[in-house]
């Protein structure tokens, strides 16, 4: 018995075992799908469901770097400013606790306190909502003023209307206004790059939005370590510009006041350091405040001749080829020529000076001087086309600086063999070719600097979070002329500085100065020219030591048609770049050439 | 769970042992007493471990109201943080708008100041005289500080000259309302209404007290 009782026993202990086992693996079964088809089939739906009803995503704005002058000064920065945004449907009545007990604000009533904040009228706003309803009934957006500042932002936001609502809109700022505006461009109010530095460096400037998400309580308080960064925000990286904030601020200054006074249509001021190529400033008249571009009318206004427009230079362009005649040997500073009024070269050409005069026993120096056409043409054939073709090459002439600002201009410089009997004459004296005003300075700056040109630069580079600078530009220089050639030239400039009939204008006194003035007919953009002028000087100081460079353009200023127009702004703009950069006076009197012989 | 299933699985065991070593060992139930004494843990082993559960728990309790509570206050100081970046940024804007060089200049030529365009220096070593000394001369430029200004900054319309200012109390400066130019109270009424001007002022320059 004992022991069928245990067989028993046994059967039905298996059988409960089996059963148990069977029960048991079919729940973790149950178990282990459920918990693959959560944590793995639907891992991602669900934790972006769960995330959804707790997890607010944000916009982290990143912010466009800043165009800074050589000493830091911020000549564009970014500043967050407010759209202030309404939900039309939502706009009523509501109820506003105060010291006074709750009280009812009427819509006419908010829209009247918030105008008194943005400086619209109560109906302007009401105008704003019922327009919105009018196109759509369930209108849940509209503007009521775009960026606007952190003041009426904190006002509006302290009024606590329910149905306003905020959006950041990062904006562009210029503190220094048209202090280098021209140069530095414009955004549209959208942000986008226009002009200037601001499309030329967009790439350094420009910043990436990120975004981050993190959870928040029922409350809307942040659930401490919940934020999860998707998309890291990146800054734009600071331009550093080699301007020189207050400098370019007098140069304007000088300029505009010239300009107005001698009525000229537009003008552009060139400052650039001999010994590093560097733009110390580059003024345009008439110069446009990037913080209210429409404020300039004409879109020509807006952007910066110095770069992008070229004109016949003239009579500066006579240093180029004394220059180069110098260089090549075939002349000194005391080579003599006669200066007819009219020479007809052998080629065909038909070559006058600007006045009538008898015929002139000239030095080189006395033709740069008088500035004769007829003596620079003697001085000039000396030279193969080929060979002059090549010193205005490697002085900068038909090819765009280095600045690598956008739509800079090359100027217009047809290859030699293209050139006709007058055009291979009339390059000797600065017609038949284009310069930008850039290029006439670099030209002076070769000179200035023993003959070795510097790179023209106008930004030092791109500077990163991490302080690290990127994109430096080259400053790596080029012989042009001999040192022994450009020293002669300089000599030569100096004496064309003692002597020209523009030397009560321009004189610094205590200083050497190497200049030259030019006198230029425009084109009146249908081939021909107009009657207008474009009066430029342009020279360096001190000319013992060279330190800076000057070139002024003026176009066709009315009341003054000469080169008088424009010594004036050269003498301001030089004496005060010599003052502010304590360039030491000269000790030594110029060297005087003979002119005539 | 784990627990759960050795309680199941123990008596199957025992059923598995006993059939292994059938007949002569069935009878044997002297183990019982073994295994009750087993089955009788003693109090002081329940009593750690539920001090031990009941510890967990108060912490974690203490932990997470103590987490919230600096989540409030992390929340309270961010929010504060934001603000006082937001007034940090608006009044170092005002600050490189009135260093701006059209303020500067405006402001000099207020006070009668004229820029000397022939610089000239002395030397401390031998007390010599360099350059050409000219005292300055003419009348000061022309350099209006708003927008109508020749070279324009629309950012200053409505910020005042320091002659523009009220003298600072018994402090005073010696330079009053007196030098006021009718053109920079006149710029400023043309631009008062500009909404994207601020709406204060900063507080003006400091002007030396000198006497």
């Amino acid at each position: 018995m004992p022991l069928n009782t245990g067989a028993r026993q046994t059967i039905s202990g298996r059988r409960r075992m089996a059963v148990t086992v069977v029960v048991l693996f079919a729940v973790v079964g149950v178990f282990v799908v459920r918990l693959i088809d959560i944590q793995v089939v639907r891992a991602d739906t669900l934790s972006a469901d769960s995330l959804g009803n707790r997890s607010v995503e944000q916009t982290v704005y990143g912010s466009r770097g800043n165009i800074l002058s050589s000493d830091g000064d911020v000549l564009a920065g970014t500043v967050m400013r407010y759209d202030i945004t309404i939900s039309p449907r939502n706009a009523g009545e509501f109820t506003r606790t105060t010291d006074a007990g709750t009280v009812t604000v009427t819509v006419a009533q908010a829209a009247a306190e918030i105008g008194a904040v943005t400086g619209q009228t109560g109906d302007e706003i009401l105008g704003i909502i019922s327009e919105a309803l009018a196109g759509d009934k369930d209108s849940d957006f509209a503007y009521v003023d775009r960026k606007v500042d952190v003041e009426v932002f904190r006002e509006v936001g302290d009024l606590d209307i329910p149905w306003i609502y905020f959006k950041k809109n990062p904006s562009r700022v210029y503190p220094n206004g048209a202090v280098a505006g021209n140069v530095v461009g414009f955004v549209s109010s959208d942000g986008e790059a226009q002009a200037g530095l601001e499309v030329g460096e967009n790439s350094c400037l420009a910043s990436t939005n990120g975004v981050e998400t993190y959870e928040k309580g029922a409350d809307g308080v942040r659930i401490p370590g919940s934020t999860v960064t998707a998309e890291q925000v990146v800054d734009g990286g600071d331009v550093v510009t080699t301007i020189d904030r207050d400098l370019q601020w007098f140069v304007q200054q000088v300029l505009a006041e010239q300009a107005q006074a001698t009525g000229a249509a537009w003008g552009t001021v060139v400052v650039q350091e001999v010994k590093t190529g560097r733009l110390l400033a580059v003024a345009d008249y008439p110069s446009v405040d990037p913080n209210n571009v429409s404020g300039t009318k004409n879109p020509k206004n807006r952007g910066s001749r110095a770069f992008t427009d070229s004109f016949e230079p003239g009579s500066t362009f006579k240093t180029l080829t004394s220059a180069s005649v110098l260089d090549s040997g075939k002349a000194t500073i005391k080579t003599h020529v006669v200066a007819p009024y009219r020479y007809r070269p052998v080629n065909g050409a038909n070559v006058n000076d600007s006045h009538r005069h008898e015929d002139e026993k000239l030095t080189l120096t006395g033709v740069m001087i008088e500035s004769s056409n007829t003596g620079m043409s003697k001085f000039g054939e000396l030279l193969s086309d080929q060979e002059r073709y090549d010193y205005m090459k490697k002085f900068g002439v038909g090819s765009p600086t280095e600045t690598g600002f956008p739509r800079e201009d090359s100027g217009i410089l047809h290859p030699y063999q293209k050139w006709d009997p007058q055009t291979a004459y009339a390059t000797m004296f600065g017609q038949g070719l284009t310069t930008t005003a850039l290029q006439v300075a670099s030209m002076y700056q070769t000179i200035a600097n023993d003959g070795v040109r510097m790179p023209v630069t106008l930004v030092a580079g791109c500077r990163q979070a991490d302080d690290s600078v990127r994109d430096k530009p080259s400053s790596r220089g080029r012989q042009v002329i001999s040192a022994a050639a450009a020293h002669d030239t300089s000599d030569v400039l100096e004496n064309v500085y003692a002597n020209s009939w523009v030397a009560s204008k321009w004189e610094i006194p205590g200083y050497r100065v190497a200049a030259k003035t030019g006198t230029a007919q425009m084109p009146n953009g249908k081939g021909g020219y107009s009657r207008g002028y474009l009066v430029s000087v342009s020279g360096f100081a001190p000319a013992d030591a060279p330190q800076f460079v000057v070139s002024v353009s003026l176009a066709d200023p009315v009341k003054m048609n000469t080169s008088a127009a424009s010594a004036p702004i050269f003498q301001k703009v030089m004496s005060q770049a010599l003052k502010k950069y304590r360039a030491v006076p000269s000790g030594t009197p110029a060297p005087e050439l003979p002119a005539n012989w | 769970m784990s627990d759960n299933l050795a309680r199941v699985f123990r008596p199957n065991g025992q059923d598995s042992w006993a059939q292994a070593l059938p007949a002569a060992r069935s009878h044997i139930e002297a183990v019982a007493p073994r295994a009750e004494r087993r089955a009788r843990p003693r109090i002081v082993y329940a009593l750690t471990a539920g001090a031990g559960m009941a510890a967990i728990v108060i912490t974690q309790l203490l932990l997470s109201v103590g987490i919230s509570q600096g989540a409030y206050e992390i929340s309270t100081l961010q929010a504060s943080q934001v603000e006082l970046g937001r007034t940090a940024e608006s009044l170092s804007e005002d600050l490189v708008k009135v260093s701006s060089p059209q303020n500067l200049a405006a402001n000099a030529a207020a006070l009668g100041m004229v820029s000397n365009s022939t610089p000239a220096y002395l030397r401390l070593s031998d007390g010599a005289v360099l350059g050409a000394p000219v005292s300055a001369t003419g009348t000061p430029a022309d350099v209006r500080s708003g927008a109508s200004g020749l070279v324009p900054n629309a950012l200053l319309a409505g910020v005042p000259l320091v002659t523009d200012l009220p003298p600072a109390g018994a402090q005073g400066t010696g330079i009053g309302p007196a030098g006021t130019h009718g053109r920079s109270a006149d710029a400023r009424a043309a631009h008062a209404p500009a909404p994207a001007a601020p709406a204060t002022p900063p507080s003006g320059l400091p002007s030396p007290s000198t006497r």
